[in-house]
């Protein structure tokens, strides 16, 4: 019994960080309609920016904590103000979701660059001995921690319904267009609330940290835990996110106490589905009804990126003939580099069609490269499969995965079925680490043997070079036939306006199912290739970072060109490569890329490309008439 | 005696406490045009989204081709061959004018995605076709000079005349058009009154919602008055325009207004 209300407890306390971190949540979303998924970065961030001052300047604890905070809320605004404030203008709001990840990943890089990879831990604000309280004890931080808990919800109400200010911003979050007519000055709430959350975040992280041992990832996690929270809870709902956070801590507490805690990750991530399926608004939070004929994002990206007929053909020959010839210029590491970037490229097309196409985020994609890896490292391995049927075993596994998937989000859209597919990355992460009798747990499987077909094998990086480059070149000229035809029409219509799509006729459903499978079987196809041309699988290397990683390259690259990301591929394998010292930049540079791609260049590098060539040749502007290219300018 | 296309019968719809659409009931003839006028706030758009069920209906009926259609999806009601076009012109962005027509013929593509990934000659040849007939369609409608250009780079009213070509290419049997005239001028609404008696001539039957009187009157069969949500007339054009409830719901507004909003 005793044991139960320890456990408890540890709960409760874990708890409030997770309430804490979904009121951020639920205030950013609740004043902008977006989710921030930055916000677990700054508990980190404070976190750590609090042991450097205590530990190496000999702050006392107190005012380090204090001064943490204080940097952190300034370093959240600084972001905000150049990052989210403008994207929130221009930017629909599921590219928002992604340049917040973009933020996570941009900060995460920079903690990795200052403080290593080392976990870290500070001593309780107030001594070690726990405190007695009805019997039982309880450590000291738990008081410190519920206490600020309370604290802050406090202070977040009063701000909110006595003031001026929470009128301005529950006008905002109400309906902008008309706060902004009543003088409002919307941008400024919008940095307001990200401020906000950063200094929740902040708070959070300083409070925590001696009871947690915090590294440069630990952001992810809080952040997907908070995410979690605040969707059980209701995104609309500040009592909801609080009671979300609450009861997630208590229940993963629970499990992990007398289960396992590798069970408690999938408890979680399984409730985050159930939750999502049975009720997307949270448990606390009425569902709230929208006008359904009003336009659901009325900021898409609009750059259309096309290479006009014959154009497109000779420089993809060109592109073809300099593909072949590489293998015969460069170093033997770099040709290594090559293929990597072309395997992970399957799964960026496949991504691409996905989102680029059809328009649906997909933040889960390295999870279909686990169970394309997985399936053929284990059958080729443990049971003597050859390369071929396990791939495809693989291939159909995903496909599988990938049909229940959807018919579980196809309700969703937007934001919920990219958590979705987040939470779908999770859990196979978890699987892949906690199934340690099949995939060998966190240290992987060894001695896969190389791709082969019959009994021609592609043992050297030569060979599976042009493998590979067969492989892509067959992929993209099947899904150029679908895309330029009705089937690449009907996606790019689901995925700017569903309800247009569907009154000309268009299975929205069916086709959103389409492009995911499609997303799902290249995925899976590249993380079998991979898997054999490593000889080698651990989770780490098919992990939500790689899941991220798809998605930065594919719109650095360009969405919706199928051979565009190609660009973004490359440049964030190759440059590692060629550059050595700056491998260390990769996962700081991934997000300013991701996040400069999203406000300055939404086309991609490809994209941005295309348009040029197509201004320097005048092939498109001859068509335009002066006065259509006049109503263009007006309206760019 | 001719065919009726549309039945509706007694349909409602609350929305909260506001009665938008009051047990109304009406026939559309095939072949034929019919305006459904009103003044704004009437109920118009609401009963197009209740027609092709974006809408859930609270209570009635809607029969299409003397089949209830009230529970079938959005897609499925376009696939019987009743398409509609949406009042702020829902054209698709980052598509090209000619790609958003092209879409309109989604339903009546032979080349399985299977025979386009794989460049089959049906397949391009289906293509080729089909872009001859946007680019024919396009041409009636004088937009053909923008196809290849960004369609929500269009002003207003070309974006609703493109709405309707899109609309043409899945060759309804009926069409339901909500304000298509709204952002065209007078010499250019006079084209499209022509465009849409063209279209009755090859057996489209048309409903169209629209406030420019002299393009209902001039090309209407039938007129259904809608105000508050309830129908206060119906007839031909000569009998509602001196129908005295019908100046009486115009009172206040100016009876023949030159433009819609
Ligand atoms: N989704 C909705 N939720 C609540 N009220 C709605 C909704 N859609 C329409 N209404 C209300 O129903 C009434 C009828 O609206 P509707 O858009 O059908 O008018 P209309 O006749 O098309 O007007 P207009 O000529 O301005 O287009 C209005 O009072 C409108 O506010
Ligand atoms: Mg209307």
């Amino acid at each position: 019994m005793n044991e139960a209300i320890q456990i408890a407890i540890g709960g409760v306390l874990l708890g409030s960080i997770y309430a804490m971190l979904a009121l951020g949540f639920s205030l950013v979303y609740r004043i902008t309609g977006v989710i921030n998924l930055s916000q677990g970065a700054f508990c980190v961030l404070a976190a750590l920016t609090m042991y450097s001052l205590n530990v190496t300047f000999g702050m006392p604890l107190f005012f380090a904590a204090l001064a943490a905070i204080a940097f952190t809320t300034a370093i959240g605004i600084l972001i905000g103000a150049f990052t989210f404030v403008p994207g929130m203008t221009r930017l629909s709001n599921s590219n928002i979701l992604m340049l917040t990840l973009g933020l996570l990943t941009m900060i995460n890089g920079v903690m990795l660059l200052i403080w290593g990879s080392q976990p870290y831990s500070l001593p309780p604000f107030s001594g070690e001995a726990p405190v007695v309280l009805f019997g039982i004890r309880v450590p000291t931080q738990g008081l410190w921690i519920v206490g600020t808990t309370l604290v802050l919800i406090l202070c977040l109400w009063l701000i909110l319904f006595r003031t001026n200010l929470g009128k301005a911003l529950r006008a905002c979050a109400e309906n902008p267009a008309a706060a902004r007519l009543m003088g409002i000055d919307v941008k400024r709430m919008t940095l307001l609330s990200f401020g906000m959350s950063a200094l929740i975040g902040a708070i959070g992280g300083v409070v925590v940290c001696p009871i947690i041992s915090i590294e440069f990832v630990t952001g992810q996690e809080f952040t997907i835990s908070g995410f979690i929270a605040v969707t059980i809870g209701g995104l609309q709902s500040f009592g909801g996110a609080i009671l979300g956070g609450l009861a997630l801590g208590v229940l993963t507490q629970m499990t992990a106490g007398y289960v396992s805690s590798m069970f408690s990750n999938g408890l979680a991530l399984g409730l985050l589905l159930i939750m999502l399926l049975w009720r997307p608004n949270g448990l606390f939070a009425p569902a709230l009804r929208k006008r359904e004929d009003v336009r659901e994002a009325a900021r898409v990206q609009v750059g259309i990126v096309r290479l006009q007929g014959r154009q497109g053909w000779i420089l993809a020959a060109i592109a073809l003939l300099i593909a072949i010839l590489v293998p015969h210029i460069v170093s033997y590491g770099m040709l290594s580099s090559l293929v990597i970037t072309g395997i992970l490229f399957l799964a960026v097309i496949g991504l691409d069609v996905l989102m680029g196409w059809a328009g649906q985020i997909n933040l889960g994609q390295a999870g279909f490269m686990a169970i394309g890896g997985y399936s053929a490292a284990i059958l080729v391995t443990r049971y003597d499969w050859t390369p071929i049927p396990s791939t495809l075993f693989g291939m159909a596994l995903s496909l599988l995965c990938a049909i229940v998937l959807s018919l579980v989000v196809m309700r969703l859209r937007g934001l919920y079925l990219a958590l979705a597919t987040l939470a779908f990355g999770l859990m196979i992460d978890s699987m892949t680490v906690g199934l340690t009798e099949f995939t060998g747990g966190p240290s992987g499987i060894v001695g896969i043997p190389s791709f082969a077909i019959g009994s021609y094998v592609f043992a050297t990086p030569t060979q599976m070079y042009y493998f590979v480059l067969a492989l892509i070149v067959t992929i993209v000229l099947l899904l150029i036939g679908a895309m330029r035809s009705s089937f690449g029409r009907a996606l790019q219509a689901v995925r700017t306006d569903q309800m247009a799509a569907a009154a000309l006729g268009i299975n929205v459903p069916v086709h959103k199912m389409a492009a995911f499978a499609i997303s799902a079987l290249l995925g899976s196809l590249s993380g079998s290739l991979y898997a054999f041309f490593f000889h080698y699988l651990s989770p780490e290397m098919v992990g939500s970072v790689r899941s991220f990683e798809l998605v930065a390259m594919l719109i650095i690259g360009g969405e919706g060109t199928l051979v565009g990301s190609v660009l973004g591929v490359a440049l964030l394998t190759l440059l590692p490569t060629i550059f050595q010292p700056l491998a260390a930049f990769k996962t700081f540079a991934e997000g300013v890329l991701l996040v400069f791609s999203f406000l300055y260049m939404p086309q991609g590098l490809f994209g941005t490309a295309v348009i040029r060539f197509n201004r320097w040749t005048h092939q498109a502007a001859s068509r335009i008439t002066p006065s259509v290219s006049a109503v263009n300018r007006g309206s760019v | 005696m001719t065919r009726k296309i549309l039945e509706v019968a007694s349909l409602t719809k609350v929305f909260g406490g506001l009665c938008a659409v009051e047990n109304v009931s009406f026939d559309v003839d095939e072949g034929s045009i019919t305006a459904l006028i009103g003044p704004n706030g009437a109920g118009k758009t609401t009963m197009f989204n209740l027609i092709t069920n974006v809408y859930q209906r609270s209570d009635g009926d809607v029969l299409f081709c003397d089949e209830s259609i009230c529970d079938l999806p959005a897609n499925k009601i376009a696939g019987l061959g009743l398409v509609r076009t949406f009042q702020s012109a829902r054209v698709f962005p980052g598509m090209t004018t000619l790609e958003n027509v092209l879409t309109g013929a989604h339903l009546h593509m032979l080349a399985h995605p299977a025979q386009q990934m794989l460049w089959l000659p049906k397949a391009t040849r289906e293509e080729r076709d089909l872009v001859a007939k946007a680019d024919a369609l396009l041409d009636l409608v004088n937009l053909l000079a923008f196809r290849d250009v960004a369609a929500t780079d269009l002003p207003m009213g070309a974006q609703k005349l493109l709405e309707v070509v899109r609309a043409l290419m899945a060759q309804p049997k009926l069409l339901l058009l909500d304000e298509p005239a709204a952002g065209l001028n007078d010499s250019e609404t006079e084209e499209f009154a022509a465009l849409i008696c063209a279209v009755r001539n090859n057996g489209i039957s048309v409903m169209v919602v629209e406030h420019n009187m002299s393009l209902v009157m001039g090309v209407a069969d039938k007129v259904l008055v809608l105000d508050a949500g309830r129908l206060i007339a119906q007839g031909t054009p000569g009998d509602v325009q001196n129908n005295a409830r019908v100046v009486e719901a115009y009172i206040g507004q100016e009876f023949s207004p030159q433009d819609g909003d």
